[in-house]
């Protein structure tokens, strides 16, 4: 199961697991942002290619009018695989 | 060791998710391998399905506990050839302007399991990977 959600803060609160069945919830959700967030992965504890490519999309969607999404909170393996993806280059990230 | 059948579609993640989980669990193997053993196991079933979409038949999974590490077989009997042990060009260092979303799945299994093994004969596709102290033998 996968939840997408805005906090009271402000911040985009992500948990469970982001697979590729749950992309689609992901993409609605980050599809409808026209402006800088945060997202807060300190639940999410999982995410695939399928997932990657939703934050890829909506990073370089976002690009064009100079906002950007940051990411905090991210467990080691999440982190791994950003590592891996290069993601760590094109994303603020901060780590749990 | 244990098999389970899947049927061919995105929604069978969940399923598989579960089933290896379960598996692991059991065996108490660390989370350092199941993470990366499930993601291995969604990215190639996800390929199996999404790039072969007019196939019926169902997908077998098998999931062996070996010396504190994970074997996966995965075989299906109605498939499109194609070698997911070579080497895939992803550009890591491209800047946001240059990435194009996709393409990852299988740099990241490359990158995350021990070994990685591909047979195809017949149309019968089958995919081994290991993950884990002392399985690379196996």
């Amino acid at each position: 199961m996968f939840e997408i959600d805005y906090a009271e803060s402000g911040e985009i609160v992500c948990s469970g697991r982001l697979d590729a069945a749950q992309s689609a919830k992901a993409e609605a959700f980050l599809g409808r942002l026209d402006a800088s967030h945060t997202l807060d992965f300190e639940r999410l504890e999982y995410i695939s290619s399928a997932g990657l490519a939703i934050l890829l999309k909506t990073q370089k969607r976002l690009s064009e009018s100079g906002a950007a999404i940051r990411i905090i909170n991210v467990n080691r393996h999440i982190h791994d695989i950003f590592r891996y993806s290069g993601f760590n280059t094109i994303f603020e990230i901060e780590t749990l | 060791m244990a098999g389970q059948s899947f049927k061919r579609s995105i929604e069978s993640v969940a399923g598989i998710y579960r089933f290896s989980e379960d598996i692991m669990a059991a065996d108490d193997i660390d989370e350092s391998i199941r993470f990366p053993v499930h993601l291995a196991m969604e990215e190639l079933f996800v390929n199996l399905v999404t790039y072969n979409p007019g196939a019926e038949h169902d997908i077998l999974i098998d999931v062996q506990i070996v010396n504190d590490g994970v074997v996966v077989t995965i075989v299906d009997h109605d498939a499109a050839e194609f070698d997911v042990t070579r080497e895939r060009s992803v550009d890591t260092a491209a800047s946001l302007r240059e990435r194009k979303p996709g393409g990852l799945g299988l740099h990241l299994i490359q990158h995350m399991v021990d070994t990685l093994e591909y047979d195809y004969r017949n149309g019968r596709s089958k995919i081994r990977f290991s993950k884990g102290p002392d399985t690379r033998d196996v």
